[in-house]
């Protein structure tokens, strides 16, 4: 029988599934693995349009029916006690809380009718990080350690980068891919600047001397390593050595994180918070060849002074470092390869409770996406009057993730398999939401 | 006629089995089966291994066509959405379900009867129309000629036909001579009505390790180099493992040693290799063997006055009383509670109370299971201590009130409060409500060694459990119950009671509610998967367990467990604990028992789990005996015969190590000690901390990169053993670790304001971290570096970081 015939819908057989990261199972080596990865990589399948995502994530839950979709019509109790404004988009209107954003509303789009059903912040958080609805017996991977693990990075570049941890340690993880795909953390954002743990040479220890070391380590490692030279670990664990020093020696990096060598007026145009100084690293970052960077801006959790909140800090906050990464991205060509994702786990109740904040709410929430194959100055469905849940083109967590993996160049249904041996499409119930395609 | 009679035995069947659907599915059976007996016979359809189907049935060879070209897999129609509109049962494992799909739905385009070639099946299949999953077999193929003429007959359905109660695989274990040799694998199935058939063609092979053995899809076997693995044939759902073996070519006037063994370890390990013509290495030098023992045993280096200590004894027991000091050493308790606390789910996030609170209670869950370890309480009474523990333990609520009392005035760890008692309660207190499915999977993985979670939703697709079997067994623990039990609600009602009229005031404090574990009726049993009638609960693959006998149904299947013929409990133990001091678990990875993935040495591990049990569970006397035989001892130098053996405990594996034990290991090196949060007194080791996550940040760090499980499942999958970029990086460039060669009481700075002499300090940093002395050539390679630096002190700073980036330090071999 021809060997094509042999495949499934994927185009390759179970067989070679079961092989990808079940190198226990199946007695499989280290570059054995590597090897099949790189044959059954799903990348080439599909045009990518982005090369690299960053996310800006707002912990807590933020209030759609005050940024995004208001509803001035609604009663009092439930509408906005901010107004609309009209936008750059004829037709479409956003919080006045938001009027920079209001200005680059024509470069990005707004998803007014995604909803899911977890109010809780744990699982909800988890289910929009990794387009998957959490479940007690498997870790999904966060977006960002699946682009690490799905798409190539330069050598001597980390792949996925996270300012600060999502939720402790426990957001944005790699789960069943393992500890390898985890972000590498970017540390401080005060007065000493951003640096990355782990793949920078701290104060004091120069390259040259990371350098002579290295020549005294060969030294050492030899006598070990004349032992036993097929050992598959040994082999694993010196081609990690080689990328370390890689990476060590990148100075690309390290640059990044140079924000002195942006014009002032820019670096004051991001905001001079943490978060915006973070954005602006992260365009940095992606120039540099990142490809999923993670910055989220806490304090969204508005059960009370909800709009005292939002008008006075968060609003102001984001929309000067929303709209500045937009422009800048835009100005400098780096919009249609670079898809910015702006995100919180769930809405918050069209009613207003007592202590004039907003809960918990999933059944109807909003989001931005802009460039990377995204389409410009679109919105995407609408609630019902009252916003309480989707009216028109609802949509879920796991569509859009599988919409920024299909701009991604990943087949949202490529399969990967955990390390019991268990295929797992990457969202096995997202499907990618075309109206959104630039 | 017979076959009309035989037609209606089966439709009386499905009546009696009341289910609608079946009846009606009976009746359109026999109904076709009627009608098309008239029409003419067609040719007989010829398999690719050699087979010859007269009679297409469906069961037999349509839902094994499926499966074979993957029609009805995970990612395809057998995924729970189907695809395309087209939904099949995942594997084949529900043919009622498949005819549906194919007779019934899409309109009944998916069959013709009149015009067999315009099934939409064929036309999608053979990618004549648009078909994502592309063209999957061609008009002239054998499987085009399975489906062509069974929809040409009438496409009939006998349920029941394919009801399989054997396969055989001939041979059933395959032994080559060399490698280069080709074999052939026939398998037979033995169907409920009694015929047998060949079905070698629509079964699916895969091996185990396709450098050993390579196999085609129609089971032909190549051996590609010494060794030995498994071929796994599987049928419509249904798995057998074949063992294959290819011994090494043994060169002209080769002898093979006899090699001297200890007990009945090496003696199966050795009867194996010999089989595969490999022979083991030498025994290890005393340095390798020290090194080896203590990291396995005790989670750290041996000291440089240990290994010097240690060179210097001359007597001839000095492994064995090596071995028994370092089994009856603290941390050697400390290293198996953190195994057991993986094991178990010591999940610090899913614990009760608030922060800091949480991490007290994984401690006290650590220690609970160090006590006993420390005194070598015999497995089963551990286990016996977890599966059954209910929080009261027979006392009276106030008296438990009293007790919870006392647990909560600890703040610190190693506090024996509530280790004193006999039953570990926190592993069934979660804050969240844990649904019984999952007290299945999760008891299932830890004293079973067996993987359920896929028969939750559909029967596991390399082993033999059904959707029924995990629902049965979730339903033993049907009656556990983690809440405010009748007797404590009335205590706390009084007792508020009480309070308010004593005060009658608003500022009386009311007694917190206590929650615990108890047992209550059952609430929630899950239903039968195919009936929905309630289903009895029932040991994995054992007996019914009763639910209302006035006995703890989880006390009945403890008592399952333990019994000497159990097929999992023992040799899950001994399994461990073999994969803990060789790397390889013997069933690996070490809680995956399943048709899929046999053991390499099955009858090691008959043997381990036979000694265990008639030691009555004496898991020291069970470490004892690994530590002193000569396979554990032997070197980590292959030798030409048993370079790439992986399996077989040929040599010494290298091997990485635990998390905690690399920052204990990193920690002894250096000379330093951590803090790792308030719950842990100054100077503790990694193997001792409790909680899953600790405060100090730059510890979770390295627990995080080093593979420490978060423990949010039982599964040993969840700690990462393997190398990975962000190590290296860690050590190559970590602030903490460079601090730490820096810091004024390390290792280094007391070194050097003590001892003049280089070549001393250099003996005590090799000593320290890869405890040997450095080689001639070493010290060479030193003193031309030493002459070139800028210092003494950055001299052997660097040395030391050199050094703790060898593989050699890095793992344990």
């Amino acid at each position: 029988m021809p060997r094509s015939y042999v495949s499934d819908c994927e185009g390759f057989h179970r067989r070679d599934f079961l092989k990808i990261g079940a190198g226990g199972l199946f007695g499989l080596t280290l570059p054995q693995l590597l090897r099949l990865e790189a044959q059954a990589t799903p990348e080439d399948k599909r045009k990518r349009r982005a090369n690299a995502v960053i996310m800006l994530w707002l912990g807590g839950g933020p209030s759609h029916q005050d940024m995004w979709d208001l509803k001035p019509d609604a009663p009092e109790g439930i509408r906005s006690l901010f107004k609309p404004i009209p936008t750059k988009v004829s037709g479409v209107q956003i919080s006045e809380h938001l009027p920079k954003t209001a200005q680059v509303a024509d470069k990005i789009s707004i998803i007014r009718s995604l909803y899911h059903t977890i109010p809780s912040h744990g699982p909800a958080s988890v289910f929009m990080t990794t387009g998957n609805k959490p479940t007690p017996a498997l870790d999904y991977p966060s977006m960002g350690s699946l682009t690490a693990k799905l798409v190539k990075t330069e050598k001597g570049i980390p792949p996925y980068v996270s300012f600060g941890d999502l939720r402790g340690d426990r957001g944005g993880v790699a789960g069943y891919l393992g500890t390898a795909y985890n972000p590498f953390i970017v540390e401080g954002g005060g007065k000493g600047g951003f640096r990355v743990r782990g793949i920078q040479l701290p104060g004091g220890f120069t390259l040259a001397e990371l350098e002579k070391r290295d020549r005294l380590f060969r030294g050492f490692d030899e006598t070990f390593r004349s032992l036993d030279k097929s050992a598959d670990l040994v082999e694993g664990l010196d081609t990690f050595h080689q990328q370390a020093l890689e990476i060590l020696r990148s100075d690309k990096t390290k640059k990044a994180f140079d924000l002195e060598r942006e014009p002032a007026a820019l670096r004051e145009r991001y905001g001079s918070t943490p978060f915006g100084q973070g954005v602006l690293a992260a365009r940095r970052l992606v120039e540099s060849g990142v490809r999923f960077v993670t910055i989220s801006l806490g304090g969204w959790d508005t059960h009370a002074q909800n709009f005292d909140r939002l008008s006075k800090r968060l609003l102001p906050s984001l929309d000067q470092t929303l709209s500045a990464l937009v422009e800048d991205l835009h100005a400098r060509g780096l919009l249609d390869s670079t898809l910015v994702y702006c995100a919180g786990e769930f809405g918050r109740t069209p009613k207003i409770n007592k202590t004039a904040g907003r809960d918990h709410w999933a059944r109807s929430m909003a989001v931005v996406l802009a460039g990377g194959g995204i389409q410009r100055g679109y919105v995407h469905g609408s609630t019902d009057a009252q916003g309480m849940a989707p009216a028109t083109e609802p949509c879920t967590p796991d569509d859009v993730c599988a919409t920024i993996f299909h701009c991604l160049g990943i087949d949202p249904h490529t399969e990967l398999t955990t390390s019991t041996g268990r295929p797992i499409q990457l969202f096995r119930e997202g499907r990618v939401i075309e109206k959104l395609l630039a | 006629m017979r076959r009309t009679v035989e037609m209606l035995a089966v439709m009386a069947r499905c009546f009696a089995s009341r289910d609608p659907w079946f009846m009606l599915l009976a009746c359109f059976a026999l109904f076709t089966q009627m009608v098309c007996a008239v029409s003419g016979a067609h040719a007989d359809v010829k398999l690719p291994a050699g087979e010859t189907v007269q009679k297409v049935d469906f069961e037999r060879h349509i839902v094994g066509v499926f499966g074979r070209m993957g029609c009805n897999s995970g990612s395809c129609h057998g995924s729970f959405q189907g695809k395309g509109g087209f939904r099949l049962s995942l594997f084949g494992y529900d043919p009622a379900k498949d005819y549906l799909a194919l007779t019934r739905e899409a309109e009944g385009r998916r069959l013709n009867r009149t015009d067999p070639d315009n099934s939409l099946l064929l036309l999608k299949a053979t990618g004549r129309v648009p078909h994502e999953g592309q063209t999957r077999f061609g008009r002239d193929s054998w499987a085009y000629h399975l489906l062509r003429n069974w929809i040409a007959d009438g496409a009939h359905w006998q349920p029941g036909s394919g009801t399989i109660v054997k396969i055989a695989i001939t041979p059933p274990e395959y032994a080559f001579a060399k490698p280069g040799q080709t074999g052939q694998l026939h398998v037979k199935a033995v169907f409920a009505d009694g015929t047998t058939e060949t079905i070698t063609s629509l079964c699916d092979f895969r091996t185990n390790d396709e450098t050993v053995v390579e196999v085609t899809p129609l089971g032909k076997l190549r051996a590609v180099r010494p060794g030995d693995t498994a071929i796994i044939v599987s049928y419509r759902g249904h798995v057998v493992p074949v063992r294959v073996l290819v011994p090494l070519e043994a060169k002209p006037n080769f002898r093979y040693p006899e090699g001297p063994q200890v007990h009945f370890i090496d003696r199966e390990v050795f009867a194996k290799l010999r089989r595969l013509g490999i022979v083991p290495s030498d025994l290890s030098s005393d340095t390798e063997f020290l090194r080896r023992v203590t990291i396995d045993t005790i989670g750290t280096l041996p000291s440089p006055q240990e290994v010097r200590a240690f060179l210097a004894d001359t007597s001839s027991d000095k492994r064995t009383r090596k071995i028994d000091e370092l089994l009856a050493h603290p941390m050697h308790a400390a290293l198996w509670a953190t195994k057991f606390c993986d094991i178990t789910g010591n999940n610090t996030d899913a614990l009760e109370g608030q922060g800091q609170r949480k991490a007290l209670l994984s401690q006290m869950w650590h220690d609970w299971f160090r006590k006993r370890l420390a005194a070598n309480v015999p497995y089963d009474e551990i286990v016996r201590g977890v599966l059954c523990a209910t929080s009261r333990e027979g006392l009276s609520p106030e008296e438990y009130v009293q007790q919870v009392k006392q647990i909560e005035t600890v703040n610190c760890g190693f506090n024996e409060t509530y280790a004193h008692r006999s039953t570990l309660d926190l592993f069934w207190r979660r804050q969240q409500q844990v649904p019984i499915e999952q007290w299945g999977e999760k008891t299932a993985a830890a004293f079973l060694g067996v993987r359920l979670e896929c028969a939750q939703c559909h029967k596991h697709p390399f082993d033999r459990w059904t959707q029924t079997d995990y629902r049965a067994y979730a339903n033993v623990f049907s009656r556990v119950s983690f809440g405010i039990s009748p007797e404590s609600q009335k205590l706390f009602r009084a007792e508020n009671e009480e309070r308010r009229k004593k005060k009658g005031d608003k500022k009386t404090v009311p007694l917190n509610p206590l929650r615990e574990v108890f047992l209550t009726k059952a609430s929630r049993i899950l239903p039968d998967p195919d009936t929905n009638k309630p289903l009895p609960a029932r040991a994995l693959g054992g007996p019914i367990i009763p639910l209302d006998d006035g006995k703890d149904p989880r006390q009945t299947l403890f008592e399952w467990m333990r019994a000497p013929d159990n097929p999992f409990f023992a040799r899950s133990f001994v399994n461990r604990v073999w994969g803990h001091y060789f790397g390889t678990g013997i069933v690996h990875p070490v809680d995956d028992f399943s048709l899929a993935n046999p053991p390499s040495n099955d009858r090691l591990l008959e043997a381990l789990a036979k000694d265990f049990i008639a030691n009555k569970y004496n898991i020291r006397d069970l470490e004892r005996k690994i530590l002193l035989s000569r396979t554990y001892q032997l070197t980590a130098v292959p030798n030409e015969t048993n370079r790439l053996d992986r399996t077989n405990y040929s040599h010494s594996y290298i091997r990485p190590l635990m998390a905690e034990v690399m920052v204990d290991v990193l920690n002894a090196a250096l000379g330093a000690t951590e803090k790792f949060g308030p719950e842990m007194p100054d100077g503790s080791r990694a193997i001792e901390v409790g909680a899953s996550r600790v405060q100090n940040g730059s510890v979770n760090y390295a627990f995080r990169i080093f593979g420490r499980p978060p423990r949010t499942t039982t599964c040993d999958c969840q700690r990462a053993m393997e190398p990975a970029l962000p190590q290296k990086l860690y050590l190559m460039a970590d602030p903490s670790i460079l601090q730490k060669m820096q810091a004024p009481q390390g290792r280094i700075a007391r070194l050097l304001a003590t001892e003049r002499d280089d070549n001393k300090v250099l003996d005590e940093l090799f000593l320290a971290s890869v405890s040997r002395l450095p080689t001639a050539k070493e010290r060479a390679w030193f003193a031309s570096y030493r002459a070139q630096a800028r210092d003494r002190r950055t001299a052997f700073v660097d040395t030391l970081w050199a050094l703790i980036n060898t593989h050699e330090f890095v793992f344990n071999h």
